[in-house]
């Protein structure tokens, strides 16, 4: 009987769980609120939990570079973690000053050069030829800044952006820049969340950019972690050969720009981007929207609405023609890699391309298998380190190979399947496990509130957290027409850029 | 209105719109912040015992549409009397799945369920894991038990744990070794573990000889002696309902035999006393340096002062000392943080790591050491017990039960480890209780600058003249 009992309770409930399976919409209840000078927050209240994910989104980021001066929007994101005059100065009247000495020996130093253009002009195409390197002014203002950083240095602590929120309980103190955001987080008590819009506010408006040079150093630590693998080279090469206009395809900085980093940029950036019609607050847990509005209002409410920040004007020209890259190298695996660009989230084929590329995945592993093909095949849509952009970016077809002898053959089989697949539909199959899969993946994902709320911020800066919704519906229905559609529309040879991997020549 | 009271009014007035347009510049410490409402939950309010002996612990965690089924064994890679038996066994767990499955069978039923499923050996406990739609999880929960009750254990796990025991060309492989690329980090923390660990049980790894005389038998009775139920705590948590959960937990395990739990073999010391740098050199664009030395089993009473200690030194965050005077101070590297890795049953680590360009990784390896020579000789201050405090017991220690996920694997391990809550009840009221002067003693005790073990990967520098 007691077998009985628990067998029915089982059969129960796991007739209900596949039924309440189904009717899974992804609707989070996310409520909205908008101050009056623009800045919008976003909360999910989840009132039995006692801790509270806290995010700042700040619609800007490598789109928003100049060339000569990439990476500098992560850079500034480093820069925004120094303090302000109330976090970080033990005297800050001093300290002050100082910063204005700064800012003018600053200022005179990028005049000097200015001046000195056609003598520092890098003229060597392996950076190896300039008439001069520096001059005595210019060396001269770089140690007067020098000095005065060093003053600085001796007034202020360091890490106050981190410490209190430490203190109170806060964990997950990161911060990202990618092409199309920055972001600061915390996770902290949820009936502390006080002290999270405190200090950013206080970030927002406030920051003092000290140390400038050693964190300068920093940046470049980050950037040789990564050229230390060799896909780095490799894969900025793809991209820049996809791209030629958009700002997506370029990495997040340059060694060689790295010395060209001006506070007076810095600022710029920060004074343009930084205003709360271009910002966005998002909150999961602990707390309610009627809690969270006046709290919002008192730290943030008293700024004023700026101008709206300068649109991106990136557009990448008409695909006129396949492109090709012929990689040598004897550290990376033979390869060979297919990108088509596709579209930026909020165009209806975006979500496809999700299904698209877990559907073909499994699909063209097994075509090129049977081809005699050995090696290991992944479909992605990233660039850099991202996979979604508001704006047209692309989808990697990678084939790892065994043996570099099979190159030709497997960019073969490749071009000739995925050409049928304009004609033949994938299986039915297939389309309904890519679609449980990116199912799976996005529960995976949500589970944890903080990369829910990074999903949310993410989709508002690409297009709009209302987009979210929708576009995990439309993977779901996403049928095989709708992938042939796909590959019939975009896998087109103008649309497409190739490039392969081989040892190095000399070893031919 | 009188003048007087019209300066009044425009005084009250501007006072009003100052405060309402003024940013609320308060330091976080005299804002008023309140405490912390949160309380640690009661893990009896999860436990499920069964009368063989097995705990589980279950916790709905109604997020996502999606079950995690855990279960945490009392069994490593030091277990294994016969050399490669926990090797075979793991690769078995692994890839084959249960006896009643083919290896084909049983990797279509994951992929159908687009599963997650994992399985870790650690030198002392074991992980099995499987994640899935909560739709799948009648099928996920029969799998999951047969993969730990009835693993299909053949000769061809025998053969590919034989096979990954060999050495891998693309290993440091001693100093004249190939440059490596990727997981350079790593491979000095496995150099340091193999240093630290030379002749001792946790550095024993079996050779090619001893899967020679490695037989199906042999493997399965070593299975058979850890996995009993007595030797295991589940951790189940997800989109399903407690009760139900519990039935079926009834259901696939009950009837398993309760069998003999296996005693705890407690571990010798490691011996290794002195300063030594072990260089590996490489041409890269960075060198790697981890440093440190063994540390021996922490008394319950020393664990909250080192913890804090360490948290004050380097622990893995970004306002430490070592951070400091490395990172932010002169731009030395993106990271210098310091690793306290217990064993349950014998002697752990205390180990430091960096990374940077090769020209100042001397200065980064003399400033990490001149901040443990400082914290074994100067009581650390009062804003620094204030900060570790605050983040150990309201931070990473919420963490730990921040939902049924978090709940169920928490308490399960610390009912597999301790056999008991006691720690984590008095966590707080330990953390809370620490004073410098026991940060300072943790830091005499604990630190052994005379004893370091020192990795190099990359630049010839000689670290420690």
């Amino acid at each position: 009987m007691r077998l009985f009992c628990q067998a029915l309770i089982i059969f129960s409930y796991l007739i209900l769980s596949a039924a309440k399976a189904q009717d899974f919409d992804y609707d989070y209840q996310i409520r909205e609120h908008i101050l009056d000078n623009g800045l919008r927050l976003l909360v999910i209240e989840r009132p039995d939990e006692s801790r509270v994910v806290s995010k700042i989104f700040t619609d800007m980021g490598a789109l928003n570079e100049t060339p000569g001066q990439f990476g500098s929007a992560h850079f500034l994101e480093h820069l925004m973690f120094k303090g302000t005059p109330t976090l970080g100065s033990r005297d800050w009247d001093r300290e002050q000053d100082l910063h204005r000495q700064i800012e003018v020996a600053e200022d005179a130093f990028i005049e000097a050069l200015n001046r000195a253009r056609n003598d520092t002009r890098e003229r060597g195409v392996f950076h190896d030829y300039q008439h001069k390197t520096t001059t005595p002014e210019i060396e001269e203002l770089r140690a007067l800044i020098d000095s005065l950083n060093r003053q600085v240095l001796e007034l202020n602590d360091e890490g106050p952006m981190k410490k209190w929120y430490q203190a109170y309980g806060g964990t997950r103190l990161t911060a990202t820049t990618e092409q199309e955001y920055m972001k600061f987080d915390l996770d902290l008590p949820a009936n502390r969340v006080d002290l999270f819009l405190r200090v950013e506010a206080d970030r927002m408006r406030n920051s003092v950019f000290r140390n400038f040079d050693a964190e300068r150093m920093v940046l470049l630590e980050q950037r040789l972690g990564d050229l230390n693998r060799p896909e780095t080279d490799f894969r900025e090469a793809m991209n820049s050969l996809v791209g030629r206009a958009s700002m997506v395809y370029v990495p997040e900085g340059y060694a060689n720009d790295f010395d060209q980093y001006t506070r007076r940029y810095e600022r710029e950036l920060y004074e343009t981007y930084f205003v709360p019609n271009n910002t966005t607050l998002i909150f999961i847990g602990g707390v309610t929207l009627e809690e969270m509005v006046p709290k919002v209002e008192k730290y943030f409410g008293h700024m004023e609405r700026r101008p709206e920040p300068a649109r991106y004007q990136g557009r990448e020209p008409l695909p006129s023609a396949e492109k090709r890259l012929n990689w040598r190298s004897d550290d990376l695996s033979p390869r060979v890699e297919i990108r088509y660009q596709i579209p930026g989230v909020g165009h209806p084929d975006r979500p496809k391309f999700d299904v698209l590329a877990v559907a073909l995945a499994d699909h063209l592993q097994e075509v090129t298998a049977d081809a005699g093909i050995n090696g290991k095949l992944d479909i992605n849509t990233r660039v850099v380190h991202t996979t979604r952009f508001g704006v047209p970016g692309s989808v990697n077809v990678e084939l790892i190979l065994d043996d570099h002898v099979q190159v030709g053959a497997a960019e073969s089989v490749l071009l000739t399947e995925l050409n049928r697949l304009k004609k033949e539909l994938l299986a039915a199959d297939d389309i309904a496990f890519a679609r449980k899969k990116l199912r799976t993946q996005w529960h995976r994902t949500a589970v944890d509130p903080n990369a829910l709320a990074f999903q949310i911020g993410h989709f508002e800066v690409m297009d709009s957290w209302r987009t979210m919704q929708p576009y995990l519906q439309a993977r779901d229905e996403t049928t095989a027409d709708d992938i042939r559609a796909l590959v019939d529309k975009y896998f087109i040879g103008r649309n497409r850029s190739i490039g392969t991997v081989m040892p190095a020549e000399e070893r031919q | 209105m009188s003048k007087s009271c019209r300066f009044s009014c425009a005084t009250l007035l501007l006072l009003a719109i100052t405060s309402v347009v003024a940013q609320d510049l308060t330091h976080p410490t005299r804002m008023a912040l309140p405490d912390s409402d949160f309380k640690r939950p009661s893990p009896t309010d999860f436990e499920l015992a069964l009368d063989n002996g097995l705990t589980a612990f279950v916790a709905e965690a109604r997020q996502a549409p999606l079950v995690t089924l855990t279960a945490f064994i009392r069994v490593g890679l030091v277990d294994d009397d016969l050399q490669g038996s926990a090797e075979a066994l793991l690769d078995a767990m692994r890839s084959s799945g249960p006896a009643d499955m083919t290896p084909d069978t049983f990797r279509a039923s994951l992929k159908r369920m687009t599963a997650d499923f994992t399985v870790e050996m650690h030198d002392e406990w074991t992980e099995v894991s499987l994640n899935v739609p909560a739709e799948d999880l009648g099928a996920a929960m029969q799998l999951f038990a047969a993969v730990l009750r009835r693993p299909a254990i053949a000769a061809g796990n025998i053969e590919r744990a034989a096979q990954s025991a060999e050495p891998d060309p693309d290993d440091l492989g001693g100093e004249d070794g190939p440059a490596l690329y990727e997981g350079s980090l790593n491979a000095a923390i496995e150099q340091f573990n193999d240093v630290l660990y030379a002749r001792h049980p946790y550095g024993v790894r079996p050779e090619l000889t001893d899967f020679e005389q490695l037989s199906v038998d042999d493997v399965v009775q070593f299975h058979a002696a850890y996995f009993v139920p007595g030797n295991l705590v589940l951790a189940m948590a997800g989109d399903f309902d407690a009760e139900a959960m519990h039935a079926m937990i009834a259901e696939q395990f009950e009837d398993w035999r309760a069998g003999v739990v296996p005693d705890v073999e407690e571990m010798p010391p490691v011996r290794i006393r002195g300063s030594r740098q072990h260089s590996f050199p490489a041409e890269k664009l960075q060198s790697w340096l981890v440093f440190g030395h063994d540390l021996p089993q922490v008394p319950g009473n020393d664990a909250a002062a080192l913890e804090v200690m360490n948290y004050i030194l380097a622990g893995g965050h970004l306002w430490t000392r070592m951070t400091i005077e490395t990172r932010y101070k002169y731009g030395y590297t993106n990271d210098a943080s310091g690793f306290l890795e217990e064993k349950w049953f014998g002697p752990g680590s205390y180990s430091f790591r960096s990374y940077s360009r090769p020209e100042v990784i001397k200065a980064i390896y003399a400033n990490m050491m001149a901040e443990i020579i400082r914290i074994r000789n100067e009581e650390v201050t009062d804003e620094e017990l204030f900060v570790a405090k605050g983040a150990l017991t309201e931070g990473s220690f919420q963490v730990r039960y921040l939902d049924g996920y978090q709940i169920a694997r928490s308490f399960a391990l610390e009912r597999l480890r301790y056999g008991h809550h006691e720690r984590s009840a008095t966590y707080v009221q330990r953390i809370r209780g620490v004073t410098a002067k026991d940060v300072l003693a943790a830091a005499v005790k604990y630190l052994r600058p005379d004893d370091m073990q020192v990795i190099l990967i990359g630049a010839a520098e000689d670290l420690l003249d």
